[in-house]
C-alpha cells in the first residue's frame, strides 16, 4: 500500500520535473556545430557529378563574376539533391570552393535555412506542416500517425533508410490543410520531386507511405476525392449562375 | 492553555514523571526559558502540521490558514543549543525557502546516486581547524612565501 | 564605456529635464513613469518648443573628432536641440558622439563594419514613425535627433530586456564582471526586472585555442568577433550559425583561431563570452593597478597597459594610439607576461672552479668583473646589447666600454656592417600610419605577419580599403591579404633593379609606392649590395620624393633603432671571434660558438635563457615591466616604459649595473640618475629625448649611401622569424607562448 502510494507520488513528481519535449522545438535536423562521424567529416572526398557540373555552370552564369557568392543557395540545393537529401560537411566545402568564399560563409547559410538537412534523411523525407491552420485541422495527429507507423522519432531515419519525418513551417496550402510534403531523393537530382499531398488524414498518410514504399506513383494535390484542387467539397456553392454584366448608368438620362 | 496542560498530564500518566521530565529536557523545553527564539518556535508549533523530519532530526512544520504568507513554513532544529541555518540539508532547503512545494523526502527520492556529497553543517568558528588564517599569519606557516616568480635554477644545467 | 561615464550621463539629463519640462511632471519623469511613454505623440509635441539658445556647451564623447575636408559637404543636424556640424555620410550615432551624447551600443565598433543587429542604439528622430538604429542610419541635413525622450528610453529598456532574456546570471563567476558593457548598460539603461519566465537557452562552448576562453551561453550575438576575424585579423573562421533563438557564434567544424591578433576579440567582446584563458579567474579588474607603458617584444612598440596586482603582472591590454597600433595588439604582446614570472635571474652569480654557479653579493660579482676587465687588452673587450635593451643602458654600456678603450659595442640583429650614418636607411620613413596612403607595396625579405603583426594589420587594412597591390620577395609564406609572390631571392631584386621585371611598371605607375625591407637582411653578408639594389629600385620607381618617402626598413627588435641612433657599431666586424672579455647585456640570440673558449663572459639580463649557460658571471637585471627605459620603434617614434611591478630579487636596472661596474673598474661614468644619462643621450642622439614624438628623417638614402663593391650572393632570403610566438628571452620563458607555438603553428 505504502509502496504503491510512494510510487504514485514519485511518478507525479517525475512528471512535473520532466520537461515537455515540445518546449525547445528546433526545426533544423542537426546541431549548429559539426561532429565528425565516419560518413560526415571534412576528409571525405565530395564532388559534383558530371551531369551536375554543367548545372553548376548554368547556375553560376546567372550571377555576375564578382558576386559568385550569391549562388550559394542554389548550389547547396543541388548538392543536397545529389547527396540523397542531406549535406555533409565536405559537400559544403565543395560549394565554398566553387563560389570562392571561406567555408564558414557556406556553413552560415546552411545552418540558417532549415530546409538544408545536415544529417542523414530518408530517401523520402516527409515534412508535416505544423503552422496554425494545419495544426487546427489536425497536423499533430498526422505526424504522430506517421511516426507511429514508421516507428521512428522526428528527424530520425527508418532502419531501411527509406523514410524520415520532419516538420515544416507554412507551405502556403492552408486552404487544403492539413498537408504533408514528400521530398523524393530516391533518384538523385535528376528525378528529384517535391510534392504536396493535401487534405490528408491519419489513415491517408499511412496509405501514402505504403504506396511510396512500393514505389508507386500517386498524383500530388488534394487527397479528398470529393474536391478538385482547392475548390470546395461537392462542387461550387456560390457563383453558380452566369455572372451578370455590371450595371450601366443610363447616360441619356442626365 | 488547558489543552497543553491536559496533554502534559496525559504524558506524565503514560510515561511516568521521570521519563516525562527527561523528554521535556531532550525536546528543549527547559532551554526555552533562556532562549526566546526556541520558545517562539515551540509556541508556533502548537497546531501546526509536522511535514517531515530529516536525517538529522530537524523537524519541518507548516501552518496554512491564519499564518501570514511567507511565515508559514519553519524548522525546529534538532540541535537545541547551538543551532544555525546551515544545519538544514539541501533537500529540505528548497521547501523551507519556498523555492519548491516538494518536501525534502520527495526530493530525496529523485536524488541521483552518482553525485551529491553528504550534507555537512558549516562549522566556521568551531575551533582551530575551521578558522581561516590569512597568508602570512603565524598559524598558516605554509603560506609565507610572497615571491610571485620562479627563479632560474643553475644547478641542473651547469655543463660548460 | 566606463561605468562612471554612464552614471554621469544618466544623471546629467535629469537636471536639464527639470528645466525643460513643466515642473508638475518633474518628479514623475525622473522615476521613468508611464504617461508620456504611453502617448509618445503628446510628449513629442511637448518637447518640441525647446528653448534652443540657452544651452551649455557639450564636449564630444571620447575625443570624437570632426574632420571637414571641404566645408560644402558639411551638414547640420540637431541632437537634443544642440546644432552640430558634421560631414556628409556620418551616421546618426557619430553625430551624437560629436554632440557629446554617448549612445549605448553593443554591436557597433568604429573600426569594424556596421552590423546594426543589437538595436541598443535606438534613438528617436523627428518625423520618423519608429525609433531608428542610430549606428546604421546616415545623418541627413536638418535631422532632429532626440536621445533622451521617453520613446528612446523605452526602446533601450525593451532591447535590454530582450538581451538579458537569454543571458545567464553569471556575473559573480564571470571574468568580464566589472568591465562588462552589458553590466554597465543594464545598470544605466535597463529595467529593474524582466518578464521572461521560461527556460534560458544554453550553448555549447567552442574551443578557440589556448588564448581565448569561450562561454558561449553569455553571447549576445553582436557579431563583433566575427567581423573582427573577417576584416581585421583576416582569418575567416568565425561565423554566425543557426537562426532565431538557436543562433550562435562558432566555427562549425572544430577549428582553432590561428590568428596572431586573436587576443583582441577578448577586448571587443561586450560581454563575457570571449575572455582570456590565461587570465581566467585570476583577478577582478578593480583589484588591478594599470601602468601605461609600451611593448618591447617586437619593433612596433605597441602602446599597452600592464595590469598588475602587487608584485605580479596579471595581464596586458592595448592602449589607443592611432599612429602605431590603433587599438589592437598582437597575441605575443598580450600573452607574453607569464614569461616575466619564470626563469628569472634574481641573484648575482659567479661560476666557480667546478663549473657550478654560486650566488654571491653584488659587491663580489662587480669586483670580479672589474678585476678581469683590466687583465685583457682594450681591443679584446666586446660588448653586445640584447634585443630588449633600452637606450639608457646601451648608452651606459657604450660609454663604459669606450672608457675601457674598446670600441666594439654592438646590438644583436643589426648585422656586421650596420649602416648607422643615415637614419633614413634603417627606420620606417613612411611611418606606420603613413602606410595607409600607399597604393603599391613591395615587401623585400620580410614577412610582416610574424615580424610585426601590427604593421601587417595596417597593410591589410590598406589592401582591403584601397585594393593596393602587394609584391613580395622572399620564401613562400601565408599572408592574410592578396599578394603577388615575385620571387624568393636576390635574383628577383636585380631583375627589378634593372627594370626587367613586370612588377616594375606597377611600381612606376603607382602614386605612392612603398618599399618595405626586412631587417633580417642586415644579417646577410651581402647586405650592402642588396640595399643598394633596393635603392636603385626606389630611385627608378620614384619612391622617395619631397612629399612622399616610401622607403621603409621594418626592424625586428625593440632595441635596434635606438642602438643605431646611438652608434652601437663595432669597430671590426669579427671582433667577437678574438675577444677575451665579452659583455652580453641581455644578448641571447648571438651565436655562442663564435665566442672563444677562453673568453670571460659576463651576462647581464633578466632571464636564464641561452647565453647564461656560457656566462662566467651573471648580473641580474630588470625586465621592461620593471624599469623606466626609452625605446625607439621601427618608425622612429620615441616612447618610454614605466615600471609596473617591483624588480625581482636583487636585480637592478641595466644602466645602474653598468654605472656601478664602471666605478668598480675605476672609470666612473659621470651620471647618477636617469636624468643625467638622458642628458648624455641628448648629446649623442637628441631625437631620443623627445618622448612620444617621431623625428622624421632629413636625408633620403638614395643619394647619400657610399658605393659598395660587394657582390650579391644568389642565396634566397630566409625567414627572419621562425616562430612568431617565441622571439626573445621573455617569450621563450612563457608557458602560454610555448602552448601557442605547439598548438597553433603545427601544420
Amino acid at each position: 500500500m505504502l509502496a504503491r502510494l510512494a510510487a504514485k507520488r514519485l511518478h507525479e513528481i517525475r512528471h512535473v520535473f520532466r520537461q515537455s519535449p515540445q518546449v525547445s522545438r528546433s526545426l533544423s535536423t542537426a546541431l549548429n556545430y559539426h561532429i565528425d562521424s565516419p560518413d560526415n567529416n571534412p576528409d571525405l572526398p565530395w564532388e559534383f557529378s558530371d551531369a551536375n557540373k554543367s548545372k553548376v555552370k548554368e547556375i553560376m552564369s546567372h550571377y555576375p563574376s564578382n558576386y559568385k557568392q550569391s549562388a550559394v543557395i542554389p548550389l547547396l540545393d543541388l548538392a543536397q539533391q545529389q547527396h540523397g537529401g542531406w549535406l555533409p560537411v565536405s559537400a559544403m566545402n565543395a560549394v565554398a570552393k566553387v563560389i570562392e568564399v571561406a567555408p564558414i560563409r557556406v556553413f552560415e547559410v546552411a545552418t540558417f535555412y532549415s530546409m538544408f538537412n545536415r544529417t542523414k534523411v530518408g530517401k523520402y523525407h516527409l515534412l508535416v506542416c505544423g503552422t496554425t491552420p494545419c495544426m487546427i485541422r489536425g497536423s499533430r495527429e498526422i505526424e504522430s500517425a506517421l511516426l507511429k507507423h514508421l516507428g521512428v522519432k522526428r528527424n530520425e531515419v527508418t532502419k531501411d533508410g527509406l523514410f524520415s519525418v520532419g516538420e515544416m513551417e507554412c507551405m502556403g496550402c492552408c486552404v487544403n490543410a492539413p498537408m504533408i510534403t514528400v521530398a523524393d531523393y530516391s533518384n538523385g537530382s535528376e528525378g528529384y520531386t517535391y510534392n504536396y499531398y493535401e487534405d490528408v488524414t491519419p489513415e491517408r498518410v499511412v496509405e501514402i507511405v505504403e504506396l511510396l514504399r512500393r514505389g508507386e506513383k500517386l498524383p500530388p494535390g488534394t487527397q479528398n476525392p470529393k474536391r478538385t484542387k482547392c475548390g470546395p467539397e461537392g462542387g461550387n456553392t456560390t457563383l453558380l449562375s452566369e455572372p451578370k454584366p455590371p450595371l450601366c448608368r443610363d447616360l441619356d438620362a442626365c | 492553555m488547558a489543552a497543553i496542560l491536559r496533554g502534559a498530564l496525559k504524558g506524565i500518566k503514560e510515561k511516568g514523571l521521570g521519563n516525562f521530565l527527561r523528554d521535556l529536557k531532550e525536546e528543549g523545553y527547559l532551554k526555552c526559558l533562556a532562549d526566546g527564539n526556541l520558545l517562539q518556535t515551540k509556541l508556533h508549533n502548537i497546531g501546526a502540521t509536522l511535514v517531515g523530519v530529516d536525517k538529522f532530526g530537524n523537524k519541518y512544520y507548516e501552518r496554512l490558514g491564519e499564518t501570514q504568507h511567507g511565515r508559514h513554513r519553519w524548522v525546529e532544529y534538532a540541535e537545541k543549543g547551538r543551532y544555525n541555518a546551515s544545519q538544514v540539508p539541501a533537500e529540505w532547503h528548497g521547501w523551507l525557502h519556498h523555492i519548491t512545494d516538494h518536501t525534502g523526502d520527495e526530493l530525496l527520492m529523485l536524488k541521483p546516486k552518482r553525485y551529491g556529497a553528504e550534507h555537512r553543517e558549516n562549522l566556521s568558528g568551531e575551533g582551530e581547524a575551521y578558522i581561516y588564517h590569512s597568508k602570512g599569519h603565524a598559524l598558516n606557516p605554509g603560506q609565507r612565501d610572497w615571491t610571485r616568480y620562479k627563479s632560474w635554477e643553475p644547478a641542473k644545467t651547469d655543463s660548460q | 564605456m566606463g561605468l562612471g561615464l554612464l552614471a554621469s550621463r544618466a544623471l546629467r539629463p535629469a537636471a536639464s529635464r527639470l528645466l525643460r519640462y513643466p515642473p508638475r511632471h518633474g518628479l514623475a519623469r525622473a522615476i521613468g513613469s508611464t504617461p508620456e511613454r504611453q502617448s509618445p505623440e503628446a510628449s513629442a509635441a511637448q518637447a518640441q518648443p525647446d528653448p534652443a539658445p540657452e544651452l551649455p556647451p557639450r564636449k564630444p564623447v571620447a575625443g570624437a573628432r570632426v574632420h571637414l575636408p571641404n566645408p560644402e559637404d558639411a551638414i547640420e543636424v540637431f541632437v537634443d536641440g544642440y546644432p552640430v556640424k558634421i560631414p556628409k555620410g556620418m551616421t546618426v550615432l557619430q553625430a551624437c558622439e560629436v554632440a557629446g551624447v554617448d549612445i549605448p551600443r553593443f554591436c557597433y565598433h568604429n573600426r569594424l563594419s556596421i552590423a546594426g543587429n543589437c538595436r541598443m542604439c535606438l534613438v528617436e528622430v523627428e518625423k520618423s514613425p519608429k525609433p531608428v538604429a542610430s549606428c546604421a542610419m546616415p545623418a541627413l541635413p536638418g535631422m532632429k535627433i532626440k536621445t533622451d525622450t521617453p520613446i528612446a528610453k523605452k526602446a533601450r529598456e525593451g532591447v535590454m530586456e530582450f538581451l538579458l532574456m537569454n543571458h545567464p546570471l553569471d556575473c559573480p563567476i564571470c571574468d568580464q564582471g566589472g568591465e562588462c558593457d552589458l553590466q554597465d548598460q543594464s545598470m544605466a539603461f535597463g529595467s529593474d526586472r524582466g518578464r521572461f519566465t521560461e527556460v534560458k537557452r544554453s550553448v555549447v562552448d567552442k574551443n578557440l585555442g589556448p588564448l581565448v576562453k569561450t562561454v558561449m551561453t553569455r553571447c549576445i550575438q553582436c557579431t563583433r568577433c566575427v567581423r573582427f576575424a573577417t576584416e581585421i585579423a583576416g582569418v575567416q573562421d568565425l561565423g554566425v550559425l543557426g537562426r532565431g533563438s538557436g543562433e550562435e557564434i562558432g566555427t562549425y567544424v572544430e577549428k582553432l583561431m590561428t590568428s596572431e591578433l586573436s587576443g583582441n576579440v577578448i577586448d571587443i567582446c561586450p560581454v563575457g563570452a570571449l575572455t582570456s584563458k590565461p587570465f581566467a579567474f585570476k583577478a577582478r579588474n578593480w583589484e588591478l593597478k594599470g601602468t601605461e607603458t609600451i611593448d618591447v617584444t617586437d619593433a612596433v612598440g605597441s602602446n599597452i597597459r600592464i595590469d598588475s596586482r602587487g608584485p605580479e603582472v596579471l595581464r596586458i591590454l592595448p592602449r589607443l594610439n592611432e599612429d602605431i597600433n590603433e587599438e589592437w595588439i598582437s597575441d605575443k604582446t598580450r600573452f607574453c607576461y607569464d614569461g616575466l614570472k619564470r626563469q628569472r635571474l634574481n641573484d648575482p652569480m659567479i661560476r666557480g672552479a667546478d663549473g657550478r654557479f654560486q650566488a654571491v653579493s653584488w659587491h663580489d660579482a662587480l669586483a670580479m668583473v672589474g678585476e678581469v676587465i683590466h687583465k685583457v687588452g682594450p681591443e679584446e673587450i666586446v660588448g653586445v646589447a640584447g634585443k630588449l635593451s633600452d637606450a639608457e643602458s646601451m648608452m651606459a654600456l657604450k660609454d663604459f666600454l669606450n672608457r675601457m678603450g674598446s670600441n666594439n659595442v654592438m646590438c644583436e640583429g643589426n648585422g656586421k656592417h650596420p649602416n648607422a650614418d643615415l637614419r633614413s636607411g634603417y627606420i620606417m620613413n613612411t611611418g606606420i600610419a603613413g602606410l595607409e596612403k600607399a597604393d603599391v607595396f613591395l615587401l623585400v625579405g620580410t614577412q610582416p605577419r610574424v615580424e610585426a603583426a601590427m604593421v601587417n594589420a595596417r597593410i591589410r587594412k590598406t589592401v582591403r580599403a584601397t585594393h593596393a597591390k602587394v609584391g613580395y620577395i622572399g620564401p613562400p609564406t601565408d599572408s592574410n591579404y592578396d599578394h603577388e609572390h615575385l620571387g624568393t631571392g636576390p635574383q628577383t631584386l636585380t631583375e627589378l633593379a634593372e627594370g626587367r621585371h613586370p612588377f616594375c611598371s606597377t611600381l612606376k605607375n603607382a602614386k605612392n609606392p612603398a618599399i618595405i625591407v626586412g631587417a633580417g637582411l642586415f644579417e646577410r653578408e651581402d647586405s650592402d649590395a642588396i640595399f643598394s639594389a633596393i635603392e636603385t629600385i626606389a630611385k627608378n620607381g620614384n619612391v622617395v620624393r619631397p612629399d612622399w618617402n616610401g622607403y621603409n626598413v621594418l626592424l625586428l627588435h625593440a632595441a635596434q633603432a635606438a642602438a643605431l641612433d646611438l652608434g652601437l657599431v663595432p669597430q671590426s666586424p669579427d671582433s667577437i671571434k678574438s675577444a677575451k672579455f665579452v659583455y652580453l647585456m641581455g644578448a641571447d640570440d648571438i651565436n655562442l660558438k663564435d665566442i672563444p673558449d677562453d673568453a670571460f663572459v659576463v651576462y647581464q639580463g633578466h632571464h636564464g635563457d641561452q647565453s647564461v649557460y656560457r656566462a662566467n658571471v651573471i648580473l641580474p637585471a630588470s625586465a621592461f615591466s620593471e624599469k623606466e627605459g626609452t625605446y625607439e620603434n621601427t618608425e622612429g617614434c620615441i616612447q618610454q616604459t614605466l615600471p609596473a611591478v617591483p624588480t625581482v630579487g636583487d636585480a637592478r636596472d641595466d644602466w645602474k649595473i653598468v654605472r656601478a661596474l664602471s666605478e668598480v673598474a675605476g672609470v666612473q661614468l659621470p651620471y647618477d640618475s636617469v636624468g643625467g644619462i638622458r642628458s648624455r643621450i641628448w648629446t649623442v642622439a637628441p631625437n631620443l629625448v623627445s618622448v612620444d614624438e617621431r623625428e622624421p628623417t632629413t636625408f633620403s638614402t638614395t643619394t647619400m649611401r657610399p658605393n659598395t663593391n660587394q657582390k650579391i650572393s644568389p642565396n634566397d632570403f630566409g625567414m627572419a622569424v621562425e616562430n612568431f610566438y617565441m622571439t626573445d628571452a621573455i617569450t621563450r620563458a612563457s608557458k602560454i607562448m610555448a602552448q601557442c607555438s605547439a598548438m597553433l603553428l603545427k601544420k
